[in-house]
């Protein structure tokens, strides 16, 4: 092979090595010199002053020993609507029922943790606050208002229903 | 010259030439020599090309410059990456604790 083409094909290989190496050492020592606090997101995102941080540090605090009891809870219910599913080969009465108060206290889970988003994003100054309210529906609530819409929209193509 | 030649050489080149026949050429031999030539100048213009590349690459400023702008930018993109994915795992981390699966 021609000597010239050698030098620039070798040139290259240690080109691209040489931004390869820095982009993956600078990416990891960026991912491992980030702070382990579970609140850190916040602070950064919502540009977040010390003694606010604290108010939301004391708000998420006195919310997370009500959200594990509520997870129990519903982890003790499901496993109930199992139970009264197991071995019957359609829904008797109650399995309907268990079915019913899971549905209920699933609103409850979910109205309880609004209402610690609303008590978190009033402890942000008022933009900061919108926003992270805003965004907290999206990723929580998001999910399912997707689903439904998406059933909404093939309730026409799998769901037809006779009109005669 | 050819004037002042004695007419016994004139002879002697007439026979000298009979003696030795030309060989008729063969087909577009005229296109084929131009056609040579033509590529043999191509293919030294484009090495000369590559030879001069290589010369500059090989050029200590040239090489130190490269160098440093490659390790700058792999710096500057490898924060930007790692920044962006470390705000995704916070943020994620946070979600899960708010708001675990079953809630959502």
């Amino acid at each position: 092979m021609n000597r010239s083409l050698v030098i620039l094909l070798g040139a290259l290989a240690l080109g691209a090595a040489v931004f390869a190496g820095s982009y993956f050492i600078s990416q990891r020592a960026c991912l491992m010199t980030r702070s382990a606090d579970d609140l850190s997101w916040l602070r950064d995102e919502f540009h977040l002053s010390d003694a606010e941080m604290a108010r939301v540090r004391q708000l998420h605090e006195g919310y997370m020993p009500q959200c594990a009891k509520m997870c129990a809870l519903l982890a003790a219910k499901r496993g109930e609507v199992q139970a009264a599913l197991a071995g019957s080969t359609n829904i008797t009465a109650e399995a309907q029922k268990k079915l019913t108060e899971l549905g209920e206290l699933r609103a409850q889970c979910q109205a309880q943790m609004l209402q610690h988003f609303i008590t978190v994003s009033q402890a942000m100054p008022p933009e900061q606050g919108q926003r992270y309210l805003a965004e907290m529906k999206q990723l929580t609530l998001g999910s399912h208002e997707e689903i439904e819409s998406r059933m909404a929209g093939s309730d026409h193509a799998g769901h037809e229903h006779g009109t005669n | 010259m050819k004037e002042n030649m004695n007419p016994a050489d004139t002879k002697f080149h007439e026979v000298l030439r009979a003696a030795r026949p030309m060989p008729s050429l063969p087909p577009r031999f005229q296109e084929n020599v131009w056609r040579r030539i033509e590529d043999a100048e191509a293919s030294a213009k484009s090495g000369s090309w590559l030879d001069a590349f290589a010369a500059l690459v090989l050029r200590p400023r040239f090489a130190y410059a490269t160098v440093a702008t490659l390790v700058l930018a792999g710096v500057l993109l490898g924060t930007y990456q790692g920044a962006q994915t470390a705000k995704q795992n916070e943020q994620a981390r946070y979600v899960a604790l708010v708001a675990p699966n079953p809630l959502r």
